[in-house]
């Protein structure tokens, strides 16, 4: 383990949680590996690595979800070993989770009582508390709207004032900015620093260095489930913290991939527009969607994107993403507009027809749509052209593993090989997988990428990206729909910005039109 | 019809809803906790048996009562157990043991009753509620009614202020509809559904009892007659809600009390049409009235870490 700057000599407080030499396996895989971390009362303690670095585990075991299988911890000088979240609450944990775990038919003040009080519910007491920390942090909420009406960021307030009214020692906080508008992080930021201000200790996982920045007393850095650097200094070690979690150097970090995890150094690239530009490809007019219920999911989208171009869909999750990309992949009927590929007509098309009139579609939820997780790789790779090994109705399958070899190496998709199991592979080769599906359609004339670094790690992330720009220059027309605006600002030649179904404007995707960008996600015109 | 028929009417109608609404409140409670209790039948067939030997055998309809609800606790335990400590398929382990129950007390009744058969039971009493039983042709008609049917009514109120007004209420609806934010919030789901389908058990225990002991004091093979399912369907059919499942129970008790309301009121239809009617109805408005958005959101899934 490496430190990073010397700690300043012990005057610091006793620490209200320690863990020494802890490790948590998963069956044989080592999600944590003899990782030691004290946490001390009045501060922020950042905790900084990639996805699959054994952040949630941490999180999990200090909050009773598991039990470690090695080392110890000791929570105000006693051993601690919670039984469960129940333990863990009682004893003064509280925890802000990746996913809310908020019902969603309920309202906020029954969300909030839930679990935390026996017997009959005082619904106005709890109101009245929840008015006082609305005030003392800067958490206003309404307590008897239902979840379900409340945006995301309101959401995430409520699950911090769930953990606030228990008046907890230590305030654990698993990323909670993934989903966040900017606005809505720096204020969350914000009301970390005044948790802590209280003397409470307040630890926040991230993988986004700006937050670091801004708002962390010291980071811990986790890789591959061990501490591999740690600093009380954050500001002035961050690019010793990047190196130590992604084990590599900074300066060769690709544009893309250094923007999501918020270094400044990043500004954007201008790819080579290609010779085909100025030439409409995807063409979309008008594109309305109602659900079953009859509300407008999709409201008169208008939309062309250039052969050559990558245009850029930001937005906050849930405001029409999922329908635009499923109406233009055929899975979803929409109720008005028009679809055209050049001059040909995709309305209303089948996914396979849409597939061979050349677009390629890499969907949200790779796992639900872009794969079969209990077929092979190759199987996988060749899902849409499986035809194309087929005789008298036979697979020829030493072709098919053959042709996806290749491939697998030019998409450096990493797996035993072609015959290996689908889910045995990490998130990253998956969908490097079903990019190399998509781009190596014979005749791809346009590409559709649905938030495709979700879950990525760094490496993977610049790989993915590699290989659009790569199609972009082939003079592929590219829309990309993603929640992380720093990687729209990199990536794209363009931004729409949707709201609500609509869309609230578009802009060039210069840095500088960040802040523009955050205030469109919320709903506000240019 | 005249006024004295109608009254005659309203109070069969009532009568016959009751195992209904006892079932069908308790198949809610479990239903709105996530677990889909098809063995609702099984449970009232085993209460109805277990009652009617009970009140015969020691000569007291109340130990019989006691003894039909006792009966249904290991039931439900073994209901509770599959549905969520090993998380097997609800639908398939509910018909399972209604199939179960179906046989058990079909053999035990022949081996206990035999050729006694038309054995007398004693059954539960009924009372005169004051002011409402003295009203003229319609108190002894309809509020002229076996003690356990206002018992019933007193635990649905009591089942209702639980869930809106107490912990215990958020508890059961997070479980149904969001166990994750149960469990974080330091809550067993287990415990709360273990709970729930214990629950159901109960009020079908009541159930199965009131159809023997309260209602016609004797027994028959498989005489609950697709009773729980009724229950099951009056709980989708009044949308997950007390208010709508007890409207749902009445309307199936008044399509029961018909059959035997129609051939005396001189309309002639085939018996078999008439017996069908409540299943009908039943069929009818769980295909056609009910979206699924109503349903809480794990309805029938284990609760898996």
């Amino acid at each position: 383990m490496e430190a990073v700057s010397p700690r300043p000599a012990e005057a610091v407080a006793e620490p209200l949680l320690a863990l020494s030499e802890v490790t948590k396996r998963f069956g044989n895989f080592a999600a944590l590996s003899d990782v030691s971390l004290d946490l001390r009362p009045g501060e922020v303690h950042c905790i900084l690595g990639e996805n699959g670095a054994g952040k949630s585990t941490l999180c999990n075991l200090i909050f009773g979800v598991h039990r470690p299988d090695g080392g110890g911890m000791r929570y105000q000088g006693a051993p601690f070993l919670p039984a469960g979240p129940a333990d863990a609450l009682r004893q003064g944990i509280a925890m802000v989770h990746q996913h809310f775990s908020l019902v969603g038919d309920m309202s906020v003040v029954d969300n909030v009582l839930l679990g935390r009080e026996r017997g009959i519910l005082d619904r106005k007491g709890c109101a009245r508390q929840l008015a006082k920390i609305a005030d003392q942090y800067g958490l206003p909420l309404d307590p008897f709207a239902k979840i379900e009406d409340l945006s995301v960021g309101e959401r995430q307030r409520v699950e911090i004032v769930k953990c606030l009214i228990r008046d907890p020692r230590l305030f654990v906080l698993d990323e909670p900015t993934a989903v966040l508008l900017p606005a809505e992080i720096s204020a969350l930021l914000d009301v970390c620093r005044r948790v802590a201000a209280e003397g409470r200790a307040v630890v926040l996982v991230t993988h986004k260095l700006a937050e670091i920045k801004q708002v962390a007393d010291r980071v811990t850095v986790l890789r591959g489930g061990r501490t591999v650097a740690t600093s009380s200094e954050p500001s002035k070690d961050i690019d010793a913290l990047v190196r130590a979690m992604i084990q590599g150097n900074v300066e060769a970090l690709d544009t893309s991939a250094a923007s999501i995890l918020g270094l400044e150094l990043v500004a954007h690239v201008d790819h080579e527009p290609a010779a085909k530009a100025g030439i409409e490809a995807l063409q979309i007019d008008g594109l309305t969607v109602k659900d079953s219920q009859g509300v407008t999911r999709l409201d008169n989208f208008t939309l062309t994107v250039d052969r050559g171009e990558i245009v850029g869909v930001a937005g906050v999750e849930g405001n029409g993403q999922s329908e635009l990309t499923a109406v233009l992949a055929g899975m979803m009927a929409s109720t008005g507009g028009r679809i055209h590929l050049g001059s040909t007509d995709l309305t209303g098309r089948s996914p396979k027809e849409i597939t061979a009139a050349g677009v390629g579609i890499v969907p949200e939820d790779r796992h639900a749509v872009g794969c079969v997780p209990g077929m092979s790789l190759a199987e996988n790779i060749y899902l849409n052209r499986l035809d194309e090994f087929t005789r008298f109705g036979f697979l020829n399958r030493t072709a098919l593993e053959r042709e996806a070899t290749t491939l697998m190496q030019r998409f450096d998709v990493r797996a035993r090989g072609p015959g290996a199991l689908f889910s045995s592979l990490s998130g990253g080769n998956q969908q490097k997988a079903v990019l190399a599906r998509e781009i190596t359609l014979p005749n791809l004339s346009c590409l559709i990428a649905a938030q495709p670094t979700r879950g990525l790690d760094v490496g993977a992330v610049a790989a993915v990206y590699g290989h659009v720009r790569e199609a972009c220059s082939r003079g592929i027309a590219v829309l990309l729909v993603s929640s992380e605006i720093d990687e729209l600002l990199t990536v794209a030649d363009r931004i729409v910005v949707l709201y609500r179904g609509r869309i609230m404007g578009s802009c060039p995707a210069d840095p500088a039109r960040k802040d523009a960008i955050g205030a469109m996600m919320a709903g506000q015109p240019l | 019809m005249t006024l004295e028929l109608f009254a005659v009417f309203l109070g069969s109608s009532i009568r016959l809803a009751t195992p209904l609404l006892l079932a069908g409140i308790g198949e809610m409670v479990s239903e709105r906790a996530g677990v889909l209790n098809m063995s609702i039948e099984g449970m009232m067939l085993m209460s109805a048996f277990a009652a009617a030997v009970g009140a015969w055998g020691t000569g007291d309809p109340l130990i019989g009562l006691l003894i039909g609800i006792v009966s249904v606790v290991p039931v439900a335990l073994l209901q509770a157990c599959l549905s969520n400590t090993l998380r097997a398929n609800q639908i398939v382990s509910g018909i399972g043991i209604n199939i179960l129950v179906l046989g058990a007390t079909t053999l035990a009744y022949r081996e206990i009753f035999g050729a006694r058969s038309r054995a007398e039971i004693p059954g539960l009493a009924k009372v005169k509620p004051p002011l409402l039983g003295d009203i003229p042709t319609f108190g002894p008609a309809v509020f002229e009614q076996v003690w356990l049917l206002y018992a019933g009514v007193a635990l649905i109120i009591i089942t209702a202020l639980t869930l809106r007004y107490t912990s215990i209420g958020l508890a059961i609806h997070a479980a149904g509809a969001e166990p994750k934010a149960a469990d974080k919030s330091g809550l067993s789901v287990t415990r709360i559904r273990y709970g729930c389908v214990v629950f159901a058990g109960f009020m079908a225990s009541l159930a199965g009892a009131f159809l023997s002991i309260g209602d016609i004091h004797t027994f028959t093979e498989g005489m609950t007659r697709g009773a729980g399912y009724l229950a099951i369907a009056s709980v989708i059919f009044g949308k997950w809600r007390i208010g709508g499942t007890t409207i749902a129970c009445l309307l199936f008790g008044t399509a029961t009390a018909l059959q035997f309301q129609l051939p005396a009121l001189g309309v002639v239809l085939p018996n078999a049409l008439l017996i069908m009617l409540p299943y009908l109805l039943a069929l009818l408005a769980v295909s056609g009235l009910v979206g699924r958005q109503f349903a809480p959101a794990t309805l029938g899934e284990p609760y898996r870490r």
